[in-house]
């Protein structure tokens, strides 16, 4: 409901931004509605096309349109006809266009009805940013792009943030993690014009910065640590994880990023390093099951690689084509089984070990991450080796070798590569024989000076061609989405035709453009776009605005929003003082429900001790048929397939885990300690500190009043009864500080669970 | 969803007022809709059932042992089952390269119960009692041969996981009748025979439904909803007076930011405070009188038994929760199935029948659909030794027994029928989405208008498929 309402609220505003305010933009206004409701029968797919007409493209369209004369468009005449038998889009179609869309397209056709390519798959233009007057807003040109449409509309800006919750703001954007009182002191102090490029290069230095983006992009990769079906088993792929965090440490170019895990492998002399890359081709799940077909299951990895290919480097909703033409977009079935090829000359067996990696594998070296020369070359994995999967006479399955915790999943091509069919149905058992395909993609994306990708290599390279319409847009619309909760373009995971059109399409170019210019560099995008005054807006709702644009997408103020599943975890250890802070390694076990895998499967979660229990929660074991409830709970990715955009609930359960889950009581437990040794007896000092080590600023005077006398109340149940109150502080497994007495400690922790549970803490605002 | 309803006026008119009018509906609503009402286009005709429970008998029971009655099996006891009616590429790998295919008639007793005289095993003796209230579809059939993607059918409609379950799209559609409980509750017990086959998270959940939709499993270790219980020193009063002090603090944030969410979230602790009560008051049987909990058995006592969770179905559904779902797991036996199925049978068999009657007593059965199956059926030849006592049963997905009682099923009719062996469909095969078409149809939903719109593309719980099972209906 709520999309639509934005399509209608963009839709207007776009129409009314136009001088001429009944122009009728073909790819904003008409597109939408002949994909909703026309291109079913009338569209790219040739197999159920009806009365060889379609809309996609002008020439057949034109068949029943006369230009400039609705009266006589057989087009016209058909859709507004109340005869079911002439009637479209036709009754049992179960689809209605209103009275508002038959006006448009009438409207469309009397302005001659012209068409234009979808959006997307023309290469981004670079325009000048709009010329403003009175521009004394805009520190560069995103703020020029955004303030240009507000001005437009009649709007404008907001007033920046207060220096302290934009600072707040930006760590938690860059690294998940607020800033320590002591550097939020210091950028407060900092009084010179570099303060805040300051702190952003000091945020983007710090190895937090790299576990955070990370975060997406394991979900994009739908990384896990197991293989995702029936009995779920064990597999070891954190080395790939760590790859991730070190190279958005490193800072390494988003082209380079993708091509060495895309095809790290098939690299000229390829390093280790880039090996490992391709890890990322092989976090998809993978069937253990007895009794499986191995050809059955080995297809889906292959789908598996073709679908997050499209997700996540075109935008696009490319497995709609495995069994029929795609209904929407100009992917044709043949063209799906193309792409397919590209990903199946994988030296794998459709089903896995029954434990362990499933190859091909190789060895990682002990002392990993810190390789020598000698020892960062590529590994050449040992080719599959079937055994059969019992010993039971009759079972006819066979399993491939098992690799050990020390192993890594990657990528690796046959000597001789597996013939590829298109499948009818999108069915293993089904490979049309008489017409194989060979790799290629879609005539569509043909990007034309350059020739066909030939293999999984070049078709990596291709996508960093520089006309290329997708690779850009996609990768910087993510970013924005990272920032600002929606991306420019809201359905990040599909620019197609039943896409959500962008809402500023110019900024969206001009980014995807800077990002090529500046060589791929993720790092000067995000800066541009914390830099900008747009991004730096206070994010106060106003009630005009909540009324014209709930979800702020014309960025008339500054994002405001609920913090993602493992920030809010992480923050909570951090703010109390128990995080510990290490990169990577083998995932952590922290503390779960009671037999969180024994009840339901035939597994035993064996919780971690000691600092294990307070890693970063990017590190915690994610069992795919079992995810982390509390994670989960948050609206986290359930890392079955690639996933880059997620809802943001707001639930009672969220508030049943902030409340009684024990890693937030025992971050409370934590932060009432440190709130007391830190500020002293008193306890409006300790509740002040409170409020400086969570959400950064000091409390207003009704705010202390309210947590001081809700403090006396709990200090003197306590007192009333000490034996709740070891109660209380006996939650987790940390000791405690036994110089604070038990009932000051406790009413404390109370005091820091409501603090933990502010709306404010457990939001960017 | 609600295309229909929004309309595209603004966009050439221009009419700012009526933009704005729709924004604050959507977002009154959301605040308001705590509870989802569900969809205002649903139901699409007068339902017969109110809500579902379904018992799922998780690993594939056998139907030959159960109730596809093959008496004539008798006499080719050991003898092949001949390639032309069940053809090797349909057998799974863990005993297509058997050297040979023996069948292996039950050794169970059937007799005919009710007054339509239904077949029913006897190691069913209790659920036979309630024959007159069941439709028997003897040939329900599915499209996988193992575990995950049978079940993962039997619950989203397709193999390869990633759709909603039917529980979630229930929910998404018709909303729930209780301020304080979900519309989706799914829980799991193990049989006393030998572990059954893993369950996953994703079997209740809502795929590509907004989460909110998806199952709330309650567990059968801990607290039985996630951190429901108040930490050990937080007593009840101190929760009220942590949750009023946090709520004007919120409020304040509130007062400064507007932001809708912050009311949002405030409405969400008290929710969350109110479920803290009601469930414990779900769970805590002192009010029940002792011959019903007899009627469920000895087990009803015990948390995580089948039994137990029957007992807490039935209190879910008069709580109103519109979807309720069991798993039992351990009907997977490959080997020496006798004894191991008449654990299971022992485990279930009476609590079933049980819930059936209690319902029945309270006149809620009228409109509480009850499902009982599992993901696919069982070979008629032995997975491995075959003895007069004891034999093996692979996967079997051609043909397999599942039954329905309560609102709106026809009672004492058994449907459709399997070949000689039970390994084909003879007639009136039901497939997974005709049988999920039939459900929803029950419930008032046409299974082809409850549509989802999912990157760009539109889906339904049956996909493309199903036709509602009309002679199934009272």
């Amino acid at each position: 409901m709520k999309r639509h309402v934005a399509c209608l609220l963009l839709s207007f505003f776009s129409t009314t931004v136009r001088a001429d305010a009944a122009a009728v933009d073909f790819n904003h206004d008409v597109r939408p509605i002949l994909s909703e409701n026309c291109f079913h029968c009338h569209g790219p797919d040739n197999a159920t096309r009806q009365a060889d007409l379609r809309f996609d493209v002008p020439d057949s369209a034109m068949s029943v349109i006369e230009p400039g004369n609705p009266e006589s468009s057989e087009l016209i005449r058909r859709i507004l006809s109340t005869d079911p038998d002439v009637q479209m889009p036709p009754p049992e179609s179960r689809k209605q266009l209103t009275s508002d869309q038959r006006q448009i397209l009438k409207e469309w056709v009397r302005q001659k009805g012209s068409f234009e390519n979808h959006w997307s798959f023309k290469p981004p233009l670079r325009r000048p940013p709009p010329e403003l007057e009175n521009d004394t807003w805009s520190r560069g040109v995103i703020d020029k792009f955004i303030l240009a449409r507000l001005r437009d509309l009649n709007l404008s800006p907001s007033p920046a943030a207060h220096r302290a919750t934009l600072a707040r703001r930006i760590a938690l954007d860059l690294t998940g993690l607020p800033l320590s009182p002591d550097a939020l002191d210091e950028f407060l102090q900092d009084d010179s014009q570099s303060s805040l490029e300051t702190l952003i290069d000091r945020l983007m230095h710090s190895p937090r910065y790299g576990e955070h983006m990370a975060l997406r992009w394991l979900e994009a990769s739908r990384y896990a640590d197991t293989d995702g079906y029936q009995n779920d088993r064990y597999r070891y792929q954190h080395v790939w994880r760590d790859w991730v965090i070190e190279a958005f440490n490193r800072n390494m170019p988003y082209d380079q990023f993708a091509i060495e895990q895309m095809a790290g492998d098939m690299l000229p002399n390829a390093t280790l390093r880039q090996q490992i890359a391709t890890g990322f081709g092989r976090n998809h799940r993978i069937n253990s099951e007895d009794g499986s077909i191995p050809e059955e299951w080995r297809t889906e990895n292959v789908v598996d690689r073709v679908d997050t290919f499209g997700t996540v480097f075109l935008g696009l909703t490319v497995g709609c084509a495995r069994c029929h033409d795609h209904k929407y977009d100009p992917i044709s079935q043949r063209e799906y089984y193309q792409l397919f090829a590209y990903f199946n000359n994988v030296a794998e067996w459709g089903v896995g070990p029954n434990n362990g990696n499933s190859p091909p594998f190789i060895e990682i070296p002990k002392n990993w991450p810190d390789l020598s020369p000698g020892e960062d070359q590529l590994i050449s994995p040992e080719p599959v080796k079937l055994r059969n999967a019992r010993a039971e006479a009759g079972n006819g399955l066979q399993r491939p070798q098992a690799g050990s915790p020390s192993t890594l999943m990657v990528m690796h091509e046959l000597l001789e590569p597996r013939k590829a069919y298109i499948l009818q149905r999108g069915q293993y058992n089904m490979p049309d024989r008489t017409a194989p395909v060979t790799p290629g993609v879609p005539d569509s994306l043909a990007i034309s000076e350059q020739s066909m990708p030939r293999d999984r290599l070049e078709l990596a390279k291709w996508l960093f061609e520089p006309s290329h319409p997708l690779t850009a847009r996609v990768a910087v619309n993510r970013l924005w989405q990272q920032f600002f909760a929606t991306g420019l373009v809201e359905t990040s995971e599909n620019f197609g035709s039943q896409g959500s059109p962008p809402s500023h399409p110019k900024l969206l170019d001009w980014l995807a453009l800077e990002l090529i210019r500046n060589d791929w560099d993720i790092r000067v995008i995000q800066k541009q776009i914390l830099m900008s005054q747009t991004y730096q807006q206070s994010s106060q709702f106003t009630e005009n605005l909540m009324e014209r644009d709930p979800k702020n997408q014309l960025h008339a103020r500054g994002p405001r929003g609920r913090l993602p599943a493992f920030t809010l975890r992480d923050q909570a250890l951090a703010v109390s003082g128990l995080l510990v802070e290490k990169i990577g390694g083998p995932s952590t076990k922290p503390y779960m429900p009671p037999k969180i895998w024994k009840s339901i499967s035939n597994n035993t979660y064996k919780q971690d001790k000691g600092a294990n229990l307070f890693r970063r929660s990017l590190y915690t074991y994610w069992r795919r048929t079992i995810p982390p409830p509390t994670m989960m709970n948050f609206n986290a990715a359930a890392r079955e397939v690639c996933i880059v955009r997620t809802e943001t609930t707001n639930t009672p359960l969220q508030a049943l885990t902030l409340m009684n889950n024990k890693v937030f009581i025992e971050s409370s437990r934590w932060l009432a300690q440190r709130m007391i040794l830190q500020a002293g007896n008193a306890p409006e000092q300790a509740i002040r500190r409170g409020y400086r080590l969570t959400v950064g600023r000091l409390p207003n005077s009704e705010e202390l009043d309210i947590m001081r006398q809700t403090y006396v109340s709990f200090l003197r149940q306590y007192r009333e009864s000490p034996s709740e109150a070891r109660k209380l502080l006996a939650t987790g497994t940390t000791q405690r500080d036994q110089t604070i007495p038990p009932a000051q400690h406790a009413a404390m922790t109370m005091i820091a669970t409501i603090l933990l549970n502010l709306d404010e803490t457990v939001s960017k605002e | 969803m609600n295309q229909e309803s929004l309309t595209r006026r603004s966009m050439l008119l221009g009419s700012l007022a009526l933009t704005s009018l729709l924004n604050r509906e959507s977002l009154a609503n959301d605040q308001a809709s705590r509870v989802h009402q569900g969809l205002p286009t649903l139901p699409h005709f007068a339902p017969r059932a109110k809500r579902v429970i379904y018992l799922f008998q998780s690993g594939g029971p056998a139907q030959m042992d159960l109730f596809d009655y093959k008496p004539e099996l008798a006499k080719r006891f050991g003898e092949e089952v001949p390639r032309s009616v069940y053809p090797d590429d349909r057998k799974t790998t863990m005993s297509s390269a058997q050297a040979s295919f023996p069948v292996a008639p039950s050794t169970f007793k059937f007799s005919r119960r009710g007054q339509a005289g239904s077949w029913i095993s006897n190691a069913l003796t209790h659920t036979g009692t309630m024959a007159d209230e069941m439709c028997i579809i003897r040939s329900m059939h599915t499209d996988a041969i193992n575990h995950d993607p049978a079940i993962t059918f039997q619950q989203t409609g397709s193999q390869i996981p990633g759709r909603p379950s039917i529980g979630s799209w229930i929910g998404y559609g018709l909303g729930s009748h209780n301020d304080n409980l979900p519309a989706f509750v799914a829980m799991s017990s193990r049989g006393s025979g030998k572990a059954g086959q893993p369950l996953y998270d994703r079997l209740w959940g809502s795929g590509f439904l907004p989460s909110k939709h998806q199952g709330v499993k309650f567990r059968n270790q801990g607290d039985p909803v996630l951190d429901i219980t108040d930490p050990a020193g937080i007593s009840r009063d101190q929760r009220r007076t942590m949750l009023d002090s946090l709520k004007k603090l919120n409020q304040l944030k509130y007062d400064r930011i507007q932001d809708p969410e912050i009311e949002t979230r405030i409405a969400q602790y008290e929710l969350a405070y109110r479920m803290q009560m009601s469930v414990p008051d779900l769970l805590d049987f002192s009010d029940e009188p002792k011959h019903v909990v007899d009627m469920y058995g000895q087990d009803a006592k015990t948390p995580g038994r089948y039994a137990y969770n029957c007992l807490i179905a039935r209190r879910l559904a008069e709580r109103g929760v519109r979807f309720i779902q069991l798993f039992h797991q351990g009907w997977d036996q490959h080997v020496n199935l006798p004894t191991q199925i008449g654990k299971q049978c022992q485990d279930t068999d009476q609590p079933t029948a049980a819930l059936l009657r209690d319902l029945k007593q309270r006149g809620m059965l009228d409109d509480t659909l009850i499902i009982w199956g599992g993901e696919f059926g069982r070979t008629i030849y032995s997975q491995g030794k075959l003895s007069e006592k004891s034999y093996g049963r692979d996967h079997h997905p051609s043909c397999f027994t599942m039954w329905m009682a309560g609102g709106g099923i026809q009672g004492g009719v058994n449907h459709g029928s399997t070949d000689d062996y039970s390994v084909n469909v003879a007639e009136d095969g039901v497939s997974i989405h005709d049988l999920h078409a039939t459900v929803l149809h029950l419930l008032g939903i046409d299974h082809e208008r409850l549509i989802h719109k999912f990157q760009g593309r539109d889906f339904r719980l049956t996909d493309v498929h199903g036709t509602v099972v009309e002679p199934l209906l009272a």
